[in-house]
């Protein structure tokens, strides 16, 4: 489907960017209600867990709070956001670098039919099956920026994608959010970099819900007290666990170490902790949840 | 004049008899001719038996010499006819008695002494089983066919020498078996588990691994010491019961790699082939069968590192003896079976540049690159690895009261010490079953042997919602878990043996 410049359809937003695109293709059903309070998240391919972990509680907070949560589909901070805005109940705009007949990056594809089926939209300025090409992606940026009140980096390396759409975002005099994280990191060095130029910094999803006159909701800010609460059952060890993994994620070997019992030991007690729902693992690393 | 001397074949692990026919003819030019499809090394066999006569003070018979090695339509290998032409002929010229219900076997050197020759093993295996009484081998290999009792092994060490035994001038006494010394062990020596400093985990999964005998796959960055908890393993590991030792030393008899003087082999074989191995290098083959290291490995470690660099082929290969502990190389003209009942450990780099989730490097790869080096190994093949374990990298710097740390680490010999006794679990328990160890269970066995209580279901069914683990999974959980339980000396199986075992469950390759 198309909707051309000239209709009454075609976002008031985006009009407002130099050069915007004369149509846009586009699958799922259209309502203008969507184009309303536009976020623009978006972030490096190779997201680290902490970027993950930012995307997952930041965008679904904000996406609960009723804005559209705007990205580009590709994986990384992309897809995740993609992700947590319908599982979080929210709406959804996939802005391609391709046509929209294509799926790119190919094995998203249950997340192409998950956007369709959750009222999302799936939009592009190009035709058919129009090929992803290293041009096409500043110019999908430009409508991720154009269609947003404002713009959120999540993680961005110096030189990425993430940091064109920062540019076109304050060029279109729009709000620009960024993520901090460690200076250490290589993923936050074009985030730290936007913040030293005066993007304006994330602490909670209240930062970006304030520039659209909202709050966040209630029972999510209550959330800390609740998790907080089955901690009296735990055992002395697993509370332990809980508080050396507050202050950063650790290696199995690590936690052994630190309680003085044996891997095997610590084993048990991790498993049983994530089949409690307490920590996740990733990547070697236990987080709690 | 015909003489009749007996000899054997082998091939592969089996060895059939051959009759070596010598005959001087009465009339026709000087010549010397062996039919019966000998291969190259057996037609060279007329030099160095000429040689070694003459060299050894013997006139060489100038007459037409025809030697038939029957059955005439097997095709002969190897150089151990030497001795039994060279007795053919002797036994003619010099007019002696050959003793009965005895077989020869050897390759002579030039200067008609005899030389260690591969398989004597299973040539007393053959004489044993065809109730053959008497066998005379070279001096050198003669411990290794000792260890079959009831066949005299007679040690040949020249052609005098047996020449004046069949003669009746000199007395040769069967040689009795000796058990090779401590020297014989190096690999326990190679380093102790103790001195790899953390990897708390890592090496408890060793300890699993080698407690029921199940594959292990390790992923970890370069430097995080994959390379030594594998080599380490050797020495957590029982040594070869009775039984499992004659296997061994046959595959290694068969393939020549018992050195001389060699007996029993009792330590677990460790082999750690390069990833540029040939599918054949590795399951065996060639137009006369060889064992390849599947089979080298059998009862012991078949290490192999770099796991995704292996080609795709070389790693299907694998597959068959993985699953049944045994293999058959079928060539046109000869087939060959061998055991090939081995704990596969396997390690790999997390991505192709290696420092994807190190602490203090970038990582190169891009999201493309890290799924395609995935993807080199295929769904079936970690499907049969047991027991998943990510080694990282250890900072030094934490260690650096190396010496306490060196104190409350376990030495290898404590944790065999659990080893052994899982494994004797395992034995008793599996007697009837004819399997040795927790991993050989199949579904059946472990309904039967692993029976869990209604708490422990509960949490291995959590477990497979939360992991989203396979069904295949479900039944290596409880198999490790089993072995976990053996370890701590426990019949039943705890919810504390489950949880740990799910510690080494297969990690999602792709989530996100």
């Amino acid at each position: 489907m198309i909707v051309e410049i000239d209709s009454p359809e075609y976002p008031e937003l985006l009009k407002k960017i130099e050069h915007p695109p004369q149509r846009l293709y586009y699958k799922g059903s259209w309502d203008n209600a969507i184009f309303e309070k536009c976020l623009a998240v978006v972030g490096s391919r190779k997201m680290s867990n902490y970027g993950k972990q930012i995307t997952n509680k930041l965008v679904s907070e904000i996406a609960q709070a009723g804005i559209t949560i705007v990205s580009g589909f590709m994986y990384g901070v992309d897809a995740t956001a993609h992700k947590a805005a319908l599982e979080a109940g929210g709406k959804t705009i996939a802005v391609m670098p391709c046509g929209i007949e294509m799926i790119h990056p190919e094995r998203q594809e249950n997340l192409y039919k998950e956007i369709l089926e959750n009222k999302g939209l799936i939009i592009s300025e190009l035709e058919g099956a129009h090929p992803p090409a290293l041009w096409t992606y500043p110019r999908r940026n430009r409508i991720m920026a154009g269609l947003s009140i404002a713009t959120l980096v999540i993680e961005a390396g110096l030189k990425s994608g993430s940091l064109i759409t920062a540019a076109l975002a304050r060029k279109y005099k729009r709000r620009l959010f960024a993520v901090p994280g460690p200076l250490t990191s290589s993923l936050s060095q074009g985030t730290l970099e936007l913040i030293k130029e005066g993007a304006d910094v994330v602490i909670s999803a209240q930062d970006v819900l304030q520039c659209y006159g909202l709050k966040a909701p209630e029972e999510l800010s209550g959330a800390a007290a609740s998790s907080s609460a089955p901690f009296s059952i735990l055992s002395k060890l697993e509370q332990n666990i809980l508080e050396k993994l507050r202050q950063e994620p650790l290696e199995i070997d690590a936690l052994s170490r630190m309680a003085k019992v044996s891997a095997s030991e610590m084993g048990t007690t991790l498993s049983l902790m994530e089949l409690k729902g307490l920590l996740t693992k990733e990547e070697g690393r236990y987080y709690v949840k | 004049m015909l003489s009749r001397v007996s000899s054997a074949s082998n091939l592969g692990l089996e060895t059939i008899p051959v009759e070596v026919e010598v005959n001087l003819a009465e009339r026709g030019l000087p010549a010397f001719e062996i039919v019966g499809l000998p291969s190259k090394a057996v037609d060279e066999s007329k030099e160095r038996v000429k040689t070694a006569i003459v060299n050894s003070g013997i006139e060489f018979p100038t007459r037409r010499i025809t030697v038939n090695l029957a059955p005439a339509d097997v095709p002969k290998e190897g150089s151990f006819y030497d001795l039994p032409i060279a007795v053919g002929i002797l036994s003619l010229t010099r007019q002696c008695r050959l003793p009965k219900s005895s077989l020869f076997f050897g390759e002579l050197s030039l200067e008609g002494t005899v030389r260690h020759t591969k398989g004597a093993l299973l040539l007393a295996l053959c004489a044993k089983e065809r109730g053959i009484k008497n066998i005379f081998v070279p001096e050198p290999s003669a411990n290794e066919a000792a260890i079959i009792e009831g066949v005299n092994v007679y040690p040949v060490e020249s052609l005098n020498q047996l020449l004046a035994y069949l003669s009746g001038e000199i007395e040769l006494l069967p040689a009795e078996y000796r058990e090779a010394n401590q020297a014989q062990a190096p690999v326990e020596a190679e380093f102790d588990i103790a001195e790899i400093l953390g990897q708390e985990q890592a090496k408890r999964a060793m300890e699993i691994s080698a407690g029921g005998g199940h594959n292990l796959f390790m992923i970890g960055s370069p430097g995080a010491g994959k390379t030594m908890l594998a080599r380490a393993l050797p020495g957590i590991l029982p040594l070869l019961a009775e039984r499992e030792s004659l296997e061994v030393t046959k595959v290694y008899s068969a393939s020549g790699r018992i050195p001389p003087q060699g007996s029993m082999i009792k330590i677990r074989p460790f082999r750690a082939p390069h990833h540029t191995i040939s599918p054949v290098g590795l399951i065996g083959g060639g137009t006369n069968p060889q064992p390849g290291e599947v089979s080298l490995a059998h009862r012991g470690v078949l290490f192999l590192d770099e796991f995704n660099e292996f080609p795709r082929s070389v790693l299907e290969a694998l597959r068959q003896p993985m699953e049944d502990g045994h293999l058959t190389i079928s060539r046109s003209r000869k087939r060959a079976s061998f055991p090939s009942r081995f704990m596969l450990i396997a390690s790999a780099n997390p991505c192709p540049c290696g420092y994807l989730y190190h602490p203090g490097k970038p990582c190169l790869c891009s999201q493309r690159e890290i799924e395609k080096y995935r993807k080199r190994v295929s769904g079936p093949i970690l499907d049969r690895i047991d027991l998943h374990v990510e080694v990282p990298v250890v900072d030094v710097k934490e260690f650096s009261h190396e010496q306490e740390v060196k104190k409350s680490a376990e030495l290898s010999s404590q944790i065999r010490m659990r080893v052994v006794k899982a494994r004797e679990m395992q034995r008793e328990r599996f007697i009837k079953e004819g399997i040795h160890t927790n991993a050989e269970m199949k579904n059946k066995q472990i309904k039967k042997y692993c029976s869990l209580s209604k708490e422990v279901r509960q949490v291995l069914l959590q477990a497979m919602r939360t992991f989203k683990l396979s069904a295949r999974s479900y039944f290596k959980m409880i198999k490790v878990t089993r072995t976990i339980a053996d370890l701590e000396g426990s019949q039943g199986i705890t919810v504390a043996h489950m949880a740990e075992a799910l510690q080494y469950r297969p990690k999602t390759q792709n989530e996100g």
